[in-house]
């Protein structure tokens, strides 16, 4: 180390003077600069927890927006995906401090108090801007619909499919004539898949990925087998619980049979697996952008239909006005025109793999030629969802209570049989919880059904 | 573990009011020459401390009897409900004795590997410098950028740990293996803190002690027991401390390893993780904030317990 | 350890003894470097080799990919950024508050100053993780949630600074400041021209552990951001660039970018941190 020579405690003293000044400067612009607070009349503000690829596509469509509507001043803040995002959306609902538009999950919007923290949206104004109900999936409108009113707007479903490799499909006979993969409708005839596969796979590498140690993944691959069992979760009023622990033990014992007859390597990262030639993976349909990254010969079905009926696990991006006391007014019309805009134009959106809930943009040529978005469309018609109570939605209490023991069945921890009474107990329990965010239970926000 | 956790508690154990307060008497009694004013010294730090010290655990304290929920309005008082519902939570108890297994397997590891580390860069002659940088270079980096560093070599497949010991274990996704790879990782990532301490307790043993031993024909083995050992007493008291109080705070690299979420079959949830998780997920800030309570208590009665043994010490002593 | 005594030792000859403990010195300096190399291959490397099953130590092909991709997307310059302004903040602020009140508990008089430095002690028990739910709720309440102040301010009370100086000041003698108070000279300017200047080695020391500290920190930005724009290093690291499927050559990239200026920084001062992490830590005994 050089000798600690004048000049340099000179220099460093004024280096670090500068640095001081320039931080606190920045540091007291940053503040002062916070464009969140209000503006111009005909400024939305507006809300959304996409990154990455997502958050590229929602920014070339509020592009799009500012383009055609140069009277909107569109104020975008990106916040980080999960729980982050909820809480702070409702301290600002409850503060009064609350942006014009919003973007939420489906599921999360019953949990949210409708009506406290978030307004309903002016069906007459959408209908203006070009949206209605009759373009939308019923069912999935409905989900937005409490007490008579639409409080989520919404934008698309995003669901868990069934990634297959053609290569190894194709080596193994199991691709159909239009280069998809064979139907499958039954547990037996999924594990002969699974075994032929095997047979022609890349040695060392597992044959399905299936997240066997991710409570969120494990917890959705459920819903989706429960549902195609024609499982329930609670009576229309929300009083009691109708979970059905035999039609669980199946589910787990389905999905616990992938482990045991080693198809599954437990823990093994499943996408990376996948991309080095392991030929079935469970995921989200995010993971199509990165899959058709990495230049992979490949397709995507819905979870396939082995009890029969079949339904997959979705879950729905949608557009939500967060409680305002004086909402009404210039911004307000913004907001509706913006979500009008962006659900209407919402191709690009397709490219993160997400299916456009507008259903107009499905029968489209373009979105028509877009694979393998085109191969699973029809998931649209099957969702399996989560049951419609305060608890549910993206990574929500249910969730969180639920998936960790469906994940315990399936690493082989606990046996399904008593893992499903465990969760009928936990589903009891919940149902006679209260929601801290307003101090009722299921049955007395039950205005819902 | 942060290393303001680290920080935070590197005086902590300190504080044995007897003697500041030996000393504040001492100056009194020698100056009173109208220093009236010397509150205005300490004010700027009082404020920022009653600000954000002072304030938020009283908050907490009155919180813990509300049903409080995040949106900060509507709260209502229920009495010791919190409390006692976090007393029969089974998660609760599970996430601390999470937080105490990992404390339980750190510590004693930490303290004798810093140790040893410390004789080692110590005894060794030549390129002190160097031993110290690569010792201490892991505690340089942030708990992230340390967590996701591990949880890429862990990862089964691609990770770089079991391909070089030609294993395949699940590190990260087994119950019975996650906890073991945060403790790893821990190893790695703070032993250097402890490390240097031990480096300048070992420098400050006077030389001539040792050679007074030599000449006595006590050999290198005898020269430890009975100098080095001794000698390092407080300092190993200090570190246990420390890391006792900073292991008991595990959230970082345990989140960061477990991709935010509790580990396999919730097998690495921290206590401060799953107090978050009720704030922020559940959405149920008066009974997070109980929990809060309960853990500052434990916190408190360890620190007491450390001061307590430190004074009878000084007191053995004289 | 000063350079002549480098310098001497040096000249000693290699004993069997020294030969050993140097070369497990090495064995052990590897093992705790490897995984920083590690890291920094990978960053070297193309996704898709970094994802490579089997794994492989080095690069089959060299490439900048994660360097320039994690350039061009701009959030991690940003957050760089956020950091040093941060903790130049924290660290400015902590040595001016903690110095004052360190002064004041050592020489000073005041009513109820027992009774305050007691308690002030006992902040020391509380940190983020203790009382991370009800310091948010704090926060949100002076609307500081997603700004600058509110990452700031929480980390500039730090009870175990202001006890280190109190006891360096304490050890200050007298007879320095009673000179300067017979000439006249007030409390302030006597604090400023003496005190100060013979605490430097003290000060840099709480600065030094400071600013490492608040670099680092991850839990309360944690909590207090959810702006990517606002986040700090340790932040965007593990919650943004994990969120949409990890690209590893690139998240070892960030990471190498988040560690590395402390590095070099401690590379160049290695002496004075080290004494100064002696000195904090010491403090406690």
């Amino acid at each position: 180390m050089g000798r600690p020579g004048l000049n340099r405690r000179h220099l460093l003293t004024a280096a670090g003077g500068l640095a001081v000044a320039g931080s606190f400067g920045f540091a007291a612009l940053g503040t002062g600069a916070d464009a969140l607070a209000s503006g111009a009349d005909t400024r939305v503000r507006y809300w959304n927890l996409f990154s990455g690829g997502d958050g590229a596509n929602m920014i070339a469509m509020l592009d799009a927006f500012r383009k055609a509507t140069p009277g909107i001043d569109v104020k975008d803040s990106t916040l980080q995906w999960g729980n982050p995002f909820y809480t702070k959306l409702a301290m600002a609902a409850a503060g009064n401090r609350a942006p014009d538009l919003g973007v939420m999950h489906m599921g999360r919007v019953t949990g949210f108090s409708p009506g406290r923290l978030l307004d309903p949206w002016d069906v007459d104004l959408l209908a203006k801007y070009g949206v209605r109900e009759q373009d939308f999936n019923p069912l999935l409108w409905q989900r937005g619909v409490i007490d008579g009113e639409l409080y989520a707007l919404p934008l698309d479903i995003h669901v868990q499919l069934c990634f297959y490799r053609k290569d190894v499909l194709g080596k193994a006979g199991l691709l159909g004539d239009d280069g998809r993969m064979v139907e499958v409708t039954s547990t037996d005839e999924w594990f002969d898949v699974l075994k032929r596969a095997k047979a022609v796979q890349k040695k060392g590498l597992q044959t399905i990925g299936l997240w066997t140690n991710d409570q969120n993944f494990q917890w959705w691959f459920f819903v989706a087998f429960y549902t195609q069992l024609g499982g329930q979760w609670f009576n229309d009023d929300n009083t009691e619980v109708l979970f059905d622990p035999d039609k669980a033990t199946q589910v787990l014992e389905f999905l616990r049979r992938h482990v045991t007859d080693g198809y599954v390597i437990p823990g093994a990262p499943t996408g990376e697996q996948f991309v080095n030639g392991a030929p079935f993976t469970w995921e989200g349909n995010w993971s199509v952008p990165v899959f058709s990254g990495a230049k992979l010969d490949y397709g995507a079905t819905p979870l396939p239909p082995v009890f029969g009926k079949p339904a997959t696990h979705a879950e729905s991006h949608a557009f939500v006005l967060p409680h305002q006391a004086d909402r009404g007014g210039p911004a307000n019309e913004g907001a509706h025109e913006l979500a009008a805009y962006v659900v209407k134009h919402a191709l690009q959106w397709a490219a993160g793999g997400h299916i456009p809930a507008y259903t107009p943009t499905l029968s489209t040529p373009a979105y028509k030629k877009l694979t393998p978005q085109n191969e699973y469309v029809g998931a649209m018609d099957h969702q399996a969802t989560e049951p419609k109570v305060w608890f549910a939605g993206s990574t929500g209490v249910l969730a969180q209570d639920l998936g960790p023991v469906v994940v315990s069945s399936t690493m082989g921890s606990a046996k399904p049989a008593s893992v499903a009474q465990t969760m009928r107990k936990r589903l009891t329990k919940l149902l006679a919880s209260k929601n801290p965010m307003d101090g009722r239970t299921a049955a007395q926000g039950g205005a819902v059904a | 573990m942060t290393t303001s956790a680290h920080m935070s508690t590197s005086a902590q154990t300190v504080v044995a009011p007897a003697r500041a307060r030996t000393a504040t008497a001492a100056a009194t009694v020698r100056r009173r020459q109208g220093f009236q004013h010397g509150g205005w010294f300490v004010a700027p730090f009082l404020l920022l401390f009653v600000l954000f010290v002072v304030w938020p655990l009283l908050r907490g304290v009155y919180l813990s009897f509300t049903d409080a929920n995040i949106s900060g309005d509507g709260a209502s008082f229920v009495g010791l409900d919190n409390y006692r519902e976090a007393l029969n939570d089974a998660a609760m108890w599970d996430a601390l004795g999470h937080s105490a297994y990992f404390t339980l397997l750190v510590v004693p590891c930490i303290t004798v590997l810093a140790f040893l580390l410390a004789m080692l860069a110590h005894n060794i002659e030549r390129g002190k410098w160097l031993w110290r940088l690569c010792f201490f270079v892991p505690f340089l980096l942030p708990s992230t950028v340390a967590a996701n560093m591990f949880q890429w070599l862990f990862t089964q497949g691609i990770g770089l740990i079991n391909q070089t010991f030609g294993l395949d274990t699940p590190w990260l996704t087994d119950k019975s293996y996650a906890m073991l790879a945060i403790v790893i990782m821990t190893l790695w990532w703070t032993v250097g803190f402890s490390f240097l301490l031990y480096l300048a307790a070992l420098q400050g043993i006077p030389d001539h002690l040792y050679e007074a031993a030599k000449l006595d024909g006590a050999n290198a083995w005898h020269r430890m027991v009975h100098i080095t050992l001794p000698m390092l007493r407080n300092i190993t008291g200090l570190v246990i401390a420390l890391q006792i109080l900073a292991s008991l705070q595990l959230f970082d690299q345990a989140v960061v390893m477990m991709d935010f979420g509790p580990g396999p079959e919730l097998s690495t949830r921290s206590f401060v993780q799953y107090t978050l998780e009720q704030g922020f997920t559940s959405y149920r800030v008066g009974y997070a904030s109980a929990m809060s309570i309960i853990f500052f208590v434990i916190i408190a009665v360890i620190a007491l317990a450390r001061m307590w043994l430190l004074r009878n010490r000084e007191e053995g002593a004289r | 350890m000063t350079s002549t005594q480098i310098r001497i030792k040096s000249r000693r000859p290699w004993t069997p003894s020294q030969i050993v403990l140097t070369l497990i010195g090495v064995a052990v300096s590897a093992v705790f470097v490897t995984p920083i190399a590690a890291a920094l291959f990978t960053s070297f490397k193309s996704e898709a080799e970094a994802a490579e099953i089997p794994p492989h130590w080095l690069p089959e092909v060299w490439t900048t990919q994660a360097w320039t991709a994690l350039w061009e997307t701009g959030n991690v310059t940003n957050w760089f950024v956020n950091s040093l302004v941060v903790s130049v903040c924290v660290t400015s602020v902590v040595l001016t508050v903690s110095a004052l009140a360190g002064y004041g508990f050592a020489r000073t008089e005041f009513r109820g100053k027992s009774v305050l430095m007691g308690i002030v002690m006992s902040g020391l028990m509380i940190s983020p993780a203790v009382l991370g739910v009800p310091l948010f709720t704090t926060v949100q309440q002076m609307g500081m949630v997603d700004t600058y102040w509110g990452m700031i301010l929480p980390q500039c009370a730090p009870a175990a600074m202001v006890y280190i100086l109190y006891k360096f000041f304490q050890g200050i003698p007298r007879e320095l400041e009673e000179a300067a108070f017979i000439d006249g000279a007030g409390r302030w300017r006597v604090f400023f021209t003496i005190v100060v200047p013979l605490a430097r080695p003290s000060l840099a020391a709480v600065g030094i552990f400071t600013f490492i500290a608040s670099w680092n920190n991850f839990l309360w930005p944690y909590m207090v951001t959810n702006n990517p724009d606002l986040m700090t290093m340790p932040n965007g690291i593990a919650t943004v660039m994990n969120s949409y499927g990890i690209q590893w050559a690139q998240l070892m990239a960030g990471g190498l970018m988040a560690g590395l200026p402390l590095i070099v920084v401690f590379v160049f001062f290695q002496r004075q941190i080290v004494a100064g992490v002696a000195h904090t830590g010491l403090a406690g005994q």
